[in-house]
């Protein structure tokens, strides 16, 4: 008999593949089963940790863990789940294949190859944030010691809290030198905005104007400050600072639905490095893969009944998006899952956490070392594709159609949406990594005292959000952090996650989500 | 004490990481608090484990003992009732009312773990620190709070 020992622990170091910086960190284990995290002071971070990476913990021992794959609620046998899949992708027309952003580079490849063994011609992304625009600023290698020599550093969005490992290189490097500049572009007042030499609030959105203007590219009929509140003179100083500099760098934090068009932020972008000879780096919360334009192409199939199925392979979606509910009401889904969630045909699969194989970060490619066991029931995703198909091969990547994008017209149309004037409040997401899947506290919504007092909302009241995809109740935060007219909440559940609008990008039918316009009311 | 907690106010950058830590190890309990002074400073609260501490002195079942040897102030769950005496007792806020299975949310600067308290080794910008008395002497720290010049205390 084996003597217990509630003092001996075991530490398994693992890869933290929740945001793109990639930290290590250890897993600690006793005999009893998962105790926390230990800080591994030799890994990539120094030891130090987010909450993301703290609440990995909570994620491999969560309560809600699926071991067995669920049909309409109820456990399921892989042998009849499989039998089933089996005749689903045997007519390959009726089925389309998707995957989030939680699968790694051998997976993704895994499934390419799986389709094109099988005959599936529907395959997409369903990595539909807005920051999957951000990933052809990859850079190859990025250090952070890179931050040591720059001049002046731009940070778009707020990397403090969403990727908050970025935080003590920029820092350490803004006290060094009181000439160091730190320049901030946000539209709601963060953590980050307060560590700004200058902090540039733009209107709900019209960073990508900004982009432009920095870069001073000409936008005719438009009138930048009146669409994104930034005056003149302080942008021809900031366009001179940067045009200036020897050294510089742009971080990109893009929150949730905090632009109406992404894609044009990804060519501002493009064209504020090309300017300024800056390099871009993104953190992110999730690298994705390419390719989430086809996922319009499929919608369109199924409304009009050209594909019945779906299978899904990664850990979230169709959970984290309910808005897009109605839109796949007519199809028969398959998905894999850790977590139970109602409504679907689950498949349980390993966390990334418990993986083995490669994933894109900030830094480069990183192996998640796969030295935590999964629970036992579930199977990895190259098991599941090899149940299905003998024959599994590697395929080429997804290559969706590039689409070339009328700048003009969409710069033009985004300095419309900015001054219209909103007869609701504008919802925009935020990403903080506290809020972490709701581990550590659930959302809530942050709103201008004014606009409060307005609706007779005061301190400590819940109101009920309501958008045209749902409502959901919240407690307030009053806070000038945010402007007239605009209310901010965590993106993280997917009741929150679930009141977003989401676009299909007319130009390369992308899918983004928006700033969205709700109603408010207090809730008695 | 050896060794103290140490907070650098011109680091912190209110990511709570050091809150999330402290919450995954000790199951749910914030030992560790985050406030926020708005526009100011982002404001870790850790216990002081205080020489006289006050919330020692309102514990009235004597769960909250204080090891001469160590200096640490420390709260035993299995004598502890919940009554919230010390969250009210203590003078900076850093005991959180709310209860956690019945019991208050008391730090015990992880004596369980040699290399120090969680909340310093996730802490993502270095703000909290593990410092001996000497090591405090040396350093500066927080003058952004105090100066109308963000960080004023880091010459060129």
């Amino acid at each position: 008999m084996k003597n217990i020992d509630p003092k001996a622990i075991t530490v398994k170091k693992a890869l933290c593949p929740f945001c793109s910086f990639g930290c290590e960190f250890g897993v600690v284990f006793n005999d009893f089963g998962i105790t926390g995290v230990e800080y591994i002071s030799k890994g990539s971070s120094g030891g130090r940790l987010c909450p993301r990476g703290s609440a990995a913990a909570m994620y491999l021992d969560h309560p809600r863990r699926l071991s067995t794959p669920m049909k309409k609620q109820k456990s399921l046998e892989w042998s009849k789940i499989v039998k089933e899949l089996k005749k689903v992708v045997s007519n390959p027309k009726n089925v389309a294949v998707t995957f989030d952003r939680n699968i790694t580079l051998e997976e993704y490849a895994s499934i390419i190859g799986f389709c094109k063994n099988a005959g599936i011609d529907d395959i997409s992304s369903t990595y539909f944030e807005p920051e999957t625009n951000l990933r052809s600023f990859l850079p190859k290698a990025f250090s952070m010691t890179e931050v040591d020599d720059a001049q002046l550093v731009l940070l778009l969005g707020d990397p403090f809290n969403q990727a908050p490992m970025s935080s003590r290189a920029i820092i350490d490097w803004k006290l060094k030198d009181k000439k160091n500049e730190l320049v901030v572009i946000d539209s709601i007042n963060t953590h980050t905005a307060g560590f700004a030499s200058r902090f540039m609030k733009v209107n709900v959105g019209t960073e990508p104007l900004l982009f432009f203007a920095l870069a001073q590219e000409k936008i005719e009929g438009v009138d930048i400050t009146k669409a994104t509140g930034i005056e003149s003179s302080v942008i021809n100083d900031v366009s001179k600072a940067i045009k200036g500099v020897k050294k510089g760098l742009i971080f990109v934090c893009l929150p949730f639905a905090h632009t109406y068009d992404p894609r044009l932020y990804a060519e501002g972008l493009a064209r504020l490095q090309s300017f300024s000879g800056m390099k871009v780096v993104p953190f992110v919360e999730f690298m994705g893969h390419k390719g989430n334009q086809n996922f319009a192409s499929i919608i369109d199939k199924v409304k009009k009944k050209k594909i019945k199925y779906l299978l899904n392979f990664g850990e979230l979606f169709p959970f984290y998006y309910p808005q897009m509910a109605d839109d796949l009401r007519a199809l028969n889904i398959y998905a894999t899952a850790t977590l139970k969630y109602d409504g679907y045909n689950a498949l349980p699969v390993p966390l990334n956490l418990e993986k083995d194989g490669t994933i894109i970060t900030t830094f480069g490619k990183k192996n998640l070392g796969g030295n935590i066991e999964p629970p036992s029931g579930t199977k990895s995703i190259n098991e599941i594709l090899s149940l299905l198909s003998d024959g599994r091969g590697k395929g080429e990547a997804l290559r969706p159609p590039e689409k070339k994008v009328d700048v003009a017209e969409r710069v033009r149309r985004l300095a419309e949406v900015s001054v219209t004037k909103k007869k609701n409040l504008r919802l925009v997401g935020e990403k903080v990594a506290y809020n972490f899947l709701g581990f550590f506290e659930g959302e809530a919504l942050k709103m201008n005292p004014r606009d409060a007092a307005e609706l007779g909302i005061t301190v400590n009241d819940y109101a009920s959000v309501t958008s045209k995809h749902g409502s959901v109740d919240l407690p307030v935060k009053l806070t000038e952090d945010v402007g007239k007219g605009i209310v901010a909440v965590p993106a993280e559940t997917p009741s929150v996650k679930g009141l977003f609008e989401y676009l299909i990008d007319s130009g390369d039918n992308t899918i983004n989500f928006i700033p969205t316009e709700v109603k408010i009311c207090r809730k008695e | 004490m050896q060794k103290r907690i140490v907070l650098d106010l011109d680091l912190c950058c209110g990511c709570r990481s050091c809150e999330a830590a402290c919450r995954v190890a000790f199951k749910g309990e914030a030992r560790i608090r985050h406030g926020d002074i708005a526009g100011v400073a982002y404001l870790p609260l850790a216990c002081k484990h205080c020489k006289q501490p006050l919330c020692l002195a309102s514990c009235p079942v004597e769960a909250i003992t204080r090891d001469e040897n160590t200096g640490l102030v420390l709260r035993s769950a299995n004598i502890c009732i919940g009554c919230k005496s010390c969250a009210y007792a203590c003078p900076f806020g850093v005991i959180d009312a709310p209860l956690v299975r019945h019991i208050s949310q008391k730090c015990s600067l992880c004596v369980d773990r040699e290399e120090g308290p969680r909340c310093v080794a996730a802490c993502s910008s270095g703000a909290l620190q593990w410092l001996s008395d000497e090591e405090i002497e040396r350093h500066e720290i927080g003058m952004r709070m105090v100066s109308k010049d963000l960080f004023f205390r880091r010459k060129a």
